[in-house]
Formats: structure tokens, C-alpha cells, sequence
């Protein structure tokens, strides 16, 4: 728990890193909007190409923001699947009729053992899982013997196909998106620009500079304060109790008596902080000094142009109805 | 007129029992003061009282002439800085260079002129291969160096350590007492609150606290001419210092405890 590090920015020298922060949130703002605007496959296969081509660009890891993928990859799945399965449209492609029996079921509850067990090699996990799906697949369509409990008729629809890919492509643009933004730039710039961007918020009452430090301070402290839950944890473990055990009525009962002295440390270092804090001259709301200067320079116009140009475009593709 | 006036100063928190009573206090430019006290003693609501964190019942603190009031507070904490007990709970920034720089970005000093100084103080606490580092990757005595160069940068006339190293590995401890001591040869006044006797040791006068009064006000020499004001005071003696003072009970002269000595070992 010592060394986490907030945030996924990796250090680099691509020309991602050179621009002002503000560039990159507004751009990737802009360019979600025009992904969202585009209407065909065709079209999100091309943006599909010019985010490859960005990462190629700015010298980043494909792999690391595949990497990125990871968390959100059951979200992915779960998009597909509801698409195929619920959009009824076009003409149809698969009409398969699927069996549950006896010796289908069992031949099922075998087959997930030996997935469940398979995943704990921990490589390859995403392979099994769809080799699991397809094997679910073949046995309910192929192993109709023994008595039959019920039947279900799997119809796969030309539009759901279309739809599930287009999704899930329009999802992948999105997250490789804002992963560059978070790969390339530091917590601090990115509050940073936030801030900055926030500015014409004052004339309605919200102060961007508390904000700003409002997030940087939460960012600072998650790594103390998880390193807090687990020593909290291992104090409880070291009496007998144990979070990772037990039903869910203890589990739930284990997570409340974690939480509560959590609060109550936290609330103590947040005395402690607000103390340190106004002992080193600080008055919410009075004008601060950075220590960085943000500057727009000549590659932030360009990559503004840019951003632009590819708006138009997707408005274009959009309202002419190319491809 | 001393640098630092405390005059009949008394504190209590809401209706409870009066924590400092009757403070009287002068610190003069560029001294070295320890306050003692034990647990509950009142010496880390005294420093909280100097900074203008908390404010008194009665009673006035004067710093430079001036007087510690809402409208001077802001003033007076640019002459003044605090390094408290736990080194994560008054880290500021995300980096290094984000912490000493928090308390110049609210004196709004220029962008270039902080970058200069964090240089410059980051080296004089010995971090400047840390300034981008983040606290997690931090021990807590590097965190309270870095705390130190953050008030230096601010360029204040005293230090207060709120108990800045119980919270370190003996290790740390010492490394910190090294460069405490640096800051007092440079000049600056040093107030250090400690309940540990070989620490306050270090400086020039001793005050010791004993439940929210002054019970002892003097320099480091006399106060070790009487070992049972600490007893009285709660506090505990150093080994050390323990086993001279039980020796010289038994032994007046340095013959008589040479004697004792050797007769302790014979006996055994």
C-alpha cells in the first residue's frame, strides 16, 4: 500500500505531454461530442483509425491503454450482449433453438467448474472467458439427450449485430479518449486546467481555487487514508475478525466497525490539516500565486485546430449522410 | 522589550477546566526555548495560542510590539511558522514542490521567485532529489524537513515544533535535532515543545509546564541542578540522567562513588 500512485499518468516525452492541460480536457470534450455525432460503422471505424493514429503520434503504449480497457471490459461485454439479444431489427441471421437437459445441465455445471477452476491461472483470463461462452453455446445447442426441461430460441437480428459492434467501438474511442488524457497529464496539471477552465464560475458564486484544492487535497490524501483502512483491517484481523470471511450479514457488520473509526481519524486529520494549513498563512478565498504558469502555446492552436477540423467533419459525415 | 510578550495569558476550551492559567512569558530574538510538560499540560494549546489558532480567555500575546488580535493575525503569522506532531497530517500538496510551495502561493509571492526558493530550501533541508515525489514515497522525517523548508521559504523569525519528532524513528529524531540546530546558529528563534527532557536539552531555557502553569522558568544549567522539578512536573528522566542522579545520591564525592562502585562489583 506504500506506493500508490493517483492517477495513471506515466511519464513520457510524446507531444501529448507538451500541451497545456486546458487543450487536452476541451479537445477530448470536443472530440467525445464528435464521436457521439457519427451515425455508421464506417465512420466509427475511421475514428477508430484516427485514435490509433493519435496514440502512434504522442509515443503511447497501445498495450497500456489496453491495459486501461481492463476494468470496464464486463461493461463491454454486458453492452454486446444486450444488444444482440434485444434489438429485433433487419433481417435475421441465427435462429438456433437452445435445450436444457439433463444431460445438457449437468454437462453445464461440469463445464463452469472447470472454467472457474481454469481462471485461477490468472493468464489469459478474458481468453477463457469467451472460450466458456462459446462452450456454453455448443452444449445447449448440441446436447438435446436425456429428459428435456424447457427450450429457448436464440435469434440473432442484422441490426442487433450492427448495433452491438457500434456501441462497443463508440464506448472503446471514448475510454481510449480520456485515457490518453489521464496517461499524459499529471493530477496536479489536470486540477490545474480545471481550475483555470473553471474560472467564469465566480461570477455566479463557485470559487474554482477552492475547488481545485479541494480535489488536489482529496488526491493527496486516498493513499493515507487506504494505508489508514488497512492497518484498521490487520488491528481487526489480529483480533479474530476477518472481512474477507464470513457471511454477508458479518461482512456487511465488518465494513460498518471499518468505517466508523475511519471517520473518526479522518475528521481528526482534517483538524489537523485545516490547523497546519491556516498556520501557513492560508485564508479561503483570498487571491493565491501558482507555482505553475499555464501557457497556450503553438502546438496547443494547432492541436485546437485540429480538434475543430475533426468536429466538422463528424458533423459533416453526419449531415450529409457519407458512408 | 523582547521579541515575543506572553502577559497573564489563560485559555479554557468551552466550559471545561481552565487549561492555561496565568501565563507569563518573554522570549527574546534568536533564543532556543524548550517548553516541558507532560500529557494534558496545556504546551501544545500554548502553541496553538501563539500562532492565533486558537484565542485567549484573557491575557494578550505581543510579537514585535504588535498584539495578537483578528485584525493582526494574518500579520503575525508571516513571522511565525509550526511544524506539528504528525508529518502526514500537514502535508499540503500532492508533491514536494506542490508543499513548500503552499505557504508562498498564499503570501502570493511570483511564480519564478517560488521556484528559486524551493530550490534553494529544498537543498538546505536535503531534498532536492525529492521534489517530485509524492508523500506516500516519503518517511516522516523527510515529511517534517520538508514542512521545515515550507516555513523557511516563508522566510518567518521563529519556529515553533509542536512535538515535530515523536512521531519519528530515532534516526530521524536526530537527523531533525541537526538541522534545529542549524536554524539556531543561523539566527532564528527556536520554540520546541517536547515532553522529552534529552531533547529540550538542546536548548538555551528551559519553561516547564506543569497542568497550564509555568512551575519552572529558567536556563538549561540550573534546571539540571534539580532533578526533582521534572519529577514534580510528571516528566521522565533519561536513563542517563537517572542513573547520575541516583548515583550522586549515594556517593557526595567523586571518591566515595568510585568506593560504591567498586564495592557493588565485589558484591556481586
Amino acid at each position: 500500500m506504500k506506493n500508490i500512485i493517483i492517477g495513471q499518468y506515466i511519464p513520457g516525452t510524446g507531444f501529448l505531454y507538451k500541451l497545456d492541460p486546458r487543450t487536452k480536457i476541451i479537445a477530448v470534450l470536443i472530440l467525445m461530442v464528435a464521436v457521439f455525432l457519427l451515425k455508421s460503422i464506417t465512420q466509427l471505424m475511421i475514428a477508430f483509425g484516427i485514435a490509433i493514429i493519435i496514440l502512434i503520434i504522442g509515443k503511447i503504449s497501445i498495450v497500456r491503454v489496453a491495459r486501461g480497457l481492463k476494468p470496464i471490459f464486463i461493461l463491454l461485454v454486458f453492452t454486446f450482449v444486450f444488444q444482440i439479444f434485444f434489438n429485433k431489427e433487419g433481417t435475421v441471421w441465427v435462429d438456433e433453438t437452445l435445450t436444457f437437459s439433463l444431460v445438457s445441465l449437468i454437462v453445464l455445471v461440469a463445464w463452469t467448474i472447470v472454467w472457474r477452476l481454469l481462471t485461477k491461472l490468472k493468464k489469459f483470463k478474458m481468453m477463457l472467458f469467451f472460450l466458456y461462452i462459446a462452450g456454453v453455446y455448443l452444449i445447449l445447442r448440441y446436447l438435446t439427450y436425456g429428459t428435456i426441461f424447457s427450450t429457448f430460441n436464440f435469434v440473432v437480428h442484422e441490426k442487433g449485430v450492427e448495433m452491438s459492434i457500434f456501441v462497443v467501438i463508440r464506448l472503446l474511442i471514448i475510454i481510449t479518449l480520456s485515457t490518453v488524457l489521464t496517461l499524459t497529464t499529471k493530477p496536479t496539471d489536470l486540477t490545474q486546467g480545471i481550475e483555470k477552465l473553471m474560472r467564469p464560475l465566480k461570477y455566479i458564486g463557485i470559487s474554482s481555487d477552492d475547488f481545485a484544492l479541494i480535489i488536489s487535497i482529496s488526491l493527496r490524501y486516498i493513499p493515507t487514508i487506504l494505508d489508514e483502512a488497512n492497518k484498521i483491517m490487520l488491528a481487526q484481523a489480529s483480533r479474530g475478525a476477518d472481512i474477507a470471511e464470513g457471511k454477508l450479514k458479518d461482512k456487511i457488520k465488518q465494513i460498518i466497525s471499518l468505517l466508523v473509526p475511519m471517520f473518526i481519524i479522518a475528521f481528526k486529520r482534517s483538524e489537523d490539516l485545516a490547523d497546519a494549513m491556516e498556520s501557513r498563512n492560508f485564508v479561503p478565498g483570498r487571491e493565491r500565486t501558482r507555482i505553475y504558469d499555464l501557457h497556450f502555446g503553438l502546438l496547443d492552436l494547432m492541436v485546437a485546430l485540429m480538434t475543430i477540423g475533426l468536429l466538422t467533419g463528424s458533423i459533416m459525415a453526419r449531415v450529409l449522410w457519407i458512408g | 522589550m523582547a521579541y515575543l510578550d506572553i502577559e497573564h495569558l489563560h485559555f479554557q476550551y468551552s466550559s471545561k477546566r481552565m487549561v492555561l492559567k496565568d501565563i507569563n512569558l518573554s522570549i527574546n530574538k534568536g533564543e532556543w526555548i524548550a517548553i516541558l510538560g507532560h500529557n494534558g499540560s496545556g504546551k501544545s494549546t500554548l502553541a496553538k495560542l501563539i500562532v492565533g489558532l486558537l484565542s485567549p480567555k484573557e491575557g494578550s500575546i505581543i510579537i514585535e510590539g504588535q498584539k495578537l488580535s483578528d485584525e493582526t493575525v494574518y500579520d503575525i503569522r508571516k513571522k511565525i511558522g509550526i511544524v506539528f506532531q504528525n508529518p502526514d497530517n500537514q502535508f499540503v500538496g500532492v508533491t514536494v514542490r506542490d508543499d513548500i510551495a503552499f505557504g508562498m502561493e498564499n503570501l502570493q509571492i511570483p511564480a519564478t521567485e517560488m521556484l528559486e526558493k524551493i530550490d534553494f530550501y529544498a537543498q538546505k533541508v536535503g531534498m532536492e532529489q525529492f521534489l517530485d515525489k509524492e508523500p506516500s514515497q516519503l518517511s516522516g522525517g523527510q515529511k517534517q524537513r520538508i514542512a521545515i523548508a515550507g516555513i523557511l521559504a516563508m522566510q518567518t523569525d521563529i519556529i515553533i515544533f509542536d512535538e515535530a519528532t515523536s512521531m519519528l524513528d530515532p534516526g530521524s529524531r536526530a537527523e531533525l535535532m541537526e538541522y534545529i540546530k542549524e536554524l539556531h546558529r543561523e539566527g532564528l528563534t527556536i520554540i520546541m515543545i517536547t515532553h522529552d527532557i534529552e531533547e529540550a536539552l538542546f536548548a538555551d531555557r528551559m519553561i516547564i509546564l506543569k497542568s497550564g502553569e509555568i512551575y519552572q522558568d529558567c536556563e538549561i544549567s540550573v534546571a539540571l541542578r534539580h532533578p526533582e522539578w521534572f519529577e514534580e512536573a510528571y516528566l521522565e528522566l533519561p536513563t542517563a540522567m537517572r542513573i547520575y542522579y541516583d548515583l550522586r545520591q549515594d556517593g557526595e564525592t567523586y571518591q566515595e562513588l568510585e568506593e560504591y562502585l567498586w564495592e557493588f562489583s565485589l558484591k556481586k
